[in-house]
């Protein structure tokens, strides 16, 4: 068929080329993954109408709505205003009428204003799970006025505790909820039932000092995850009701350095994690020297060095007195190609203003 | 007598009664509670009105503060000791039904257990006036009707909250009344639960060859695939007084320290175990019989009154592995009723 489409447009707009001549698939936000399910119902409609019939959980838990003619794309985003207005507007008070805090009119019949800022994609949490330790919807609920519209990348992950369901080691911004926890010797047995649970699924600083009968911890390495807790017959520890988290940093799929992300803040709050995203537009912005490109949080890292990032997503943050950041971080990259980095100094990638004239690359 | 006590005045007869009185309640603890964003309602010292939880069962039962979860019971210096004084401020104890009758268990087990009084139990319930707590009906794992124990005349005072802050009170105990001379008197005095959501049949064991085929019946090799032994149900029952002691020396010194005495559970393994190894009770199932049968047949058949069971369901509730204890004897009584049919009784 003939077409003459502006494809990178469309991306922008969150219609993705398909293999199939003229067909695009939609991704729609789901904050946290979480909404009510009466908007399954829009999904059906949008598919069966416009679509093939048929839709994918995307896997940063959007729903794909894949088979969309070109020609249809107009009709779709005017049906989307209402699940646009209510997810994002109402439900996480986004802003709309601006993109990385530029004004800009939004189209309310327009679709989605930009792709670079991904679904914040969330672990059910303490909401339903056991283990977890944080409602991580309401955390994405709360993030995602942060980070969106914009067209600068960040792929947030946020998991409910330390087992990490939802892969907060592999994006670009990963959220932990944690528990500091507290101990009540006076209501401890010394079954030491914590002990085995920590050394069984956590990181073996529980142990039960034979000359008490109480526990003894090494508190270094606690992380956070509430085995204790759920273990203890007698509530002899109990989750400290203010709620922490670690950020994993950095971390990424790809084609060219995959990476697990590394720990960037451990013993954070909530407020503290608000602040620092609240300076990723500033960030971003720095570093591609105010020209977005498609290209991903954890690459702008690396160009500006994990020093000049720390220095900018830290500015104006206050953080609370338990958190502890990375001094440095080392990430260990798979080399598809050995020595993937050595190549002509003409070839490296700039961060930062650049002279009149020439682009950040 | 009865009174009608305003919420501002309940909070000022508090403030007096704490002058010569401990007062003891079931309090909630935010987000202390086994899941994340769940709270724990256990007994601690209150001194306001506001903090006492009525309307929800505590997690875990008043006895920790007759029989707390740990105590020291002498110090040690050298060949010297004595034992600890404990305190003497007499404690006022809010409790339902349930949690007083469950003092008629714990007495009979600490100090009418074969002729022999343990003087911390003693001197402790001595300390304790009862501020009876009305039942508003329990949740559905209490079956506190079908153990008898619903209902009980062991209190100095009753209450009910008025749902305005402030509380409908019988006062019976002579040195109470004094307290509440501010406050307008009112007909009140506190109903009983008759019937709960959840029964119970205690199983009929009519002799022990019936008892023998129960104990090595397979009823309880369900619990060894299910029951994690982890003693949460013992920590919650309102009855349970197993304990152990234990020598804690003070710092370096192996001469100076105190003895203690720490609750401990017949579904830990390991519990049962002797000198040189041998376990009595080594399954999970083991485990589950011999706490169900103490409960709901041994302890009777030793002293004769009722069950050791009051039927508070804690054990029931505060489970992670989701056995209920109703069920739990549900399942015994088919048992036995099997068994007899066999026996052709
Ligand atoms: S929260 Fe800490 S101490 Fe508790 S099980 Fe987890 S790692 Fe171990
Ligand atoms: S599980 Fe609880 S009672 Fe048992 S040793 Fe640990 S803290 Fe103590
Ligand atoms: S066995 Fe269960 S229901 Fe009975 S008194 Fe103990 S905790 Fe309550
Ligand atoms: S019955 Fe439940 S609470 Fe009791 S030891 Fe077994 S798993 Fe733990």
């Amino acid at each position: 068929m003939n077409h003459d489409i502006n494809i990178k447009k469309l991306r922008l707009n969150c219609f993705r080329q398909s293999k199939e001549d003229g067909k695009f698939m939609l991704q729609m936000r789901v904050p946290g993954g979480f909404v009510e399910a009466k908007y399954l119902s829009m999904i059906r409609h949008i598919s069966e109408t416009w679509g093939d019939g048929n839709f994918h959980f995307g896997t940063r838990q959007t729903f794909d709505i894949c088979g969309i003619p070109y020609e249809n794309i107009p009709a779709v985003n005017a049906y989307l205003k209402d699940y646009i207005e209510e997810v994002d507007e109402q439900l996480c008070q986004v802003n709309m009428d601006q993109v990385a805090g530029v004004p800009a009119e939004w189209d309310r019949r327009g679709g989605y204003p930009t792709i670079g800022a991904r679904n914040i994609s969330a672990c059910i949490g303490d909401y339903h799970c056991i283990c977890g330790n944080i409602n991580t919807f309401a955390l994405a609920r709360r993030l995602e006025k942060l980070i969106f519209p914009s067209h600068y990348h960040i792929k947030i992950n946020i998991s409910g505790c330390p087992n990490d369901c939802n892969k907060a080691h592999l994006c670009d911004f990963g959220i932990i909820g944690c528990a500091k926890i507290d101990y009540h010797p006076e209501r401890c047995i010394g079954c030491g039932l914590c002990a085995k649970m920590c050394e069984h699924g956590a990181t073996r600083v529980l142990s039960l000092n034979e000359k008490n009968g109480k526990i003894d911890k090494d508190p270094c390495c606690c992380v956070g995850c509430g085995e204790c807790v759920k273990a203890c017959p007698a509530g002899a520890w109990t989750r400290n009701p203010k709620q922490f988290y670690k950020v994993i940093l950095g971390g990424r799929t790809g084609r060219q350095t995959p990476r697990t992300g590394k720990m960037f803040l451990n013993w954070a709050t909530e407020d503290v994690i608000a602040g620092v995203l609240g300076n990723w537009q500033k960030f971003s912005a720095w570093v591609m020297d105010y020209k977005p490109e498609y290209l991903h949080g954890g690459h702008l890292i690396d160009r500006a060095g994990y020093k000049k990032f720390k220095e900018i997503i830290l500015e104006g943050v206050e953080l609370n007195p338990e958190c502890l950041v990375a001094e440095d971080i080392f990430w260990h990259e798979t080399e598809y190609r050995s020595n993937f980095n050595v190549k002509p100094l003409s070839a490296h990638h700039t961060a930062g203003p650049q002279p009149e004239g020439t682009h950040a690359h | 007598m009865g009174f009608r006590i305003e919420a501002g005045l309940a909070d000022e007869i508090l403030r007096e009664l704490k002058k010569s009185y401990q007062i003891y309640a079931p309090k909630r603890f935010p987000g202390q509670g086994r899941f994340a964003e769940t709270d724990l309602i256990r007994y601690d010292e209150v001194s306001a009105l506001s903090e006492i939880v009525f309307d929800e069962k505590s997690d875990y039962p008043a006895k920790e503060v007759i029989t707390p979860i740990q105590q020291a019971i002498f110090y040690f210096t050298e060949e010297e000791y004595r034992a600890s004084r404990g305190k003497s401020k007499p404690i006022l104890l809010f409790a339902r039904p349930c949690d007083i009758n469950a003092q008629r268990v714990q007495a009979k087990i600490y100090a009418g257990n074969g002729g022999y009084e343990d003087l911390y139990y003693t001197r402790m319930r001595e300390r304790v006036k009862f501020v009876l707590m009305e039942c508003p009906g329990g949740d559905d794992t209490c079956f506190c009707a079908s153990m008898g124990t619903n209902r009980t005349d062991d209190y100095g005072m009753a209450v009910r909250p008025d749902g305005a802050g402030g509380l409908l009170a019988e006062v019976r105990d002579e040195e109470l009344l004094p307290y509440f001379s501010q406050a307008p008197a009112a007909d009140f005095t506190p109903a009983f639960v008759t019937e709960n959501e959840t029964a119970v049949t205690p199983p009929e064991i009519p002799d022990k060859e019936t008892l023998l085929k129960l104990k090595a019946h397979p009823v309880w090799q369900e619990f060894n695939g299910r029951c994690i032994s982890c003693g949460a149900c013992t920590l919650a029952c309102s009855t349970c007084t197993c304990f152990t002691t234990r020598d804690v020396v003070y710092g370096d010194n192996p001469e100076v320290g105190e003895r203690r005495r720490v609750s401990a559970s017949c579904q830990v393994e390991g519990f049962s175990d002797m000198a040189g190894g041998h376990s009595f009770r080594p399954t999970a199932g083991d485990r589950m019989r011999y706490k169900i049968l103490h409960k709901f047949h041994d302890y009777k058949a030793r002293f004769g009154d009722m069950h050791m069971c009051v039927g508070c369901g804690r054990c029931t509730s505060r489970c992670p592995a989701y056995i209920s204890v109703t069920a739990t004897v549900a399942k015994v009584n088919a048992a036995v009723a099997e068994i007899r049919g066999a026996l052709g009784q």
